[in-house]
């Protein structure tokens, strides 16, 4: 099977083409269907890698602490990350407790696990053979990581029980806005065909 | 070279490294191997429509369920108080929680009936060869893939709302029957979207022979 490193097969339309060079552009576009071909590589290499480290760090707090506080005649209830896919399973429901663990528990950190491995060994230059299952196992993560829905779930649970009782938003939510953020930006600054292309050199 | 498909041309796109590579002879093209990540090689996803097709059905028959039956049951003092999806928004809208509502409104209502039609349509095309433009066609592709993660919002809320609104005899919520049912149509609508191949929206205009 020989390769064909000049052509790009768009991947939404298949219309084969060749890419203008990426310096002054940042992004690459079809010419039919205008998906995104290509990116240039990140200008700053090790964002990926420091933004992963900064979000595994904010993982523990925010998914430890709890994330909002609701008090009605002296009694008091919070909760956090984990009690609540805990509390779905307790009640029996067990395959919607399933979904939600791995949408807003399991997903993003592995998907924050996976793109820092990635960035690290990219950085100390070596390349383990998990590397190549390490990308296809985080891009799947990152389809499912749903944090964002989660963070604005939140929001929707305190608009909705301000009238009922006092409730406080807690430490842990602003965790979770930063490790947002940091997924965010380690998502951003992720460039999948650099790492394949480092996987390709290393298996020469 | 332009307006031509790399199928045309025997060339394969890796669906998960990008590379691209030619396909090897007929014969063997179910053997067929990127030769960067090994993921196996074709020119379009099997059986994309029917995949899809019945991933859809699944989901709009799990929607009935998800829309009739409770969601979630919030015990004040011993009294509950079951809500479907739909009065719940209602009951939001009436607390003058009218932005409130609107969110929940577009992510446990819109979202989830748009992207089944939207499913169902582009299906429509590749199938009847409906002359609909490709490209809106592929941007319609690109936005049943944006929102449907948005689906999940209710169901985030419930395991919200459960865990910290659990005070005893004073205030609990219950999750109802109708969240499993919504989660597992949220989910089958997001894998039917992936099981979907936009470049068969495409291939029309190529006349290529199935």
């Amino acid at each position: 099977m020989t390769q064909q490193p000049h052509l790009h097969a768009c991947p939404d339309c298949d219309l084969l083409q060749t890419l203008p060079r990426l310096e002054s552009k940042k992004r690459a576009h079809c010419t039919r269907c205008n998906a995104v071909l290509a990116e240039a590589p990140p200008r700053l290499p090790q964002l990926s890698l420091a933004a992963g480290l900064c979000g595994l760090i904010l993982f523990i707090p925010a998914t430890c602490l709890p994330l909002l506080q609701f008090t009605l005649a002296g009694q008091t209830g919070s909760n956090t990350l984990a009690e609540g896919v805990l509390r779905l399973w307790q009640q029996d429901f067990k395959l919607l407790s399933l979904i939600v663990l791995l949408c807003s528990l399991l997903a993003p950190l592995m998907h924050l696990l996976l793109n820092t491995f990635i960035a690290l060994c990219q950085h100390l230059n070596y390349c383990p053979p998990s590397f190549s299952r390490s990308i296809k196992l985080g891009n799947f993560m990152q389809e499912w990581s749903m944090l964002e829905v989660y963070a604005i779930g939140i929001l929707v649970a305190y608009v909705k029980m301000m009238d009922d009782g006092e409730i406080h938003i807690l430490s842990g939510s602003y965790c979770l806005a930063g490790l947002m953020i940091s997924l965010i930006l380690c998502a951003q600054s992720f460039n999948a065909e650099q790492a394949w292309q480092f996987w390709q050199r290393r298996q020469t | 070279m332009n307006a031509a498909t790399a199928k045309q041309h025997g060339l394969a796109r890796c669906q998960h490294c990008g590379l691209l590579s030619a396909m090897p002879a007929r014969d063997q093209h179910h053997l067929a191997r990127c030769p960067r990540c090994h993921a196996h090689l074709y020119f379009r996803r099997h059986h994309s429509l029917q995949r899809s097709l019945a991933l859809c059905l699944a989901a709009a028959v799990l929607l009935i369920p998800a829309n009739v039956l409770t969601i979630m049951t919030v015990v004040n003092l011993g009294q509950g108080v079951p809500d479907t999806i739909m009065s719940g928004i209602i009951r939001l809208w009436q607390a003058d929680l009218r932005a409130i509502a609107a969110v929940v409104f577009i992510a446990s209502i819109v979202v989830p009936i748009i992207k089944i039609v939207a499913l169902l349509l582009l299906m429509m095309v590749v199938q009847f060869r409906l002359s609909l433009s490709k490209q809106q066609c592929t941007a319609l592709y690109r936005f049943v893939h944006l929102i449907g993660r948005w689906s999940m919002l209710d169901l985030f809320m419930i395991s919200i709302l459960v865990t910290v609104v659990s005070l005893g005899n004073i205030a609990t919520v219950d999750t109802g029957p109708a969240a499993t049912a919504f989660a597992g149509a949220v989910v089958l609508t997001m894998l039917a979207a992936n099981s979907f191949d936009p470049r068969l929206i495409w291939d029309l205009e190529h006349h290529d022979k199935h």
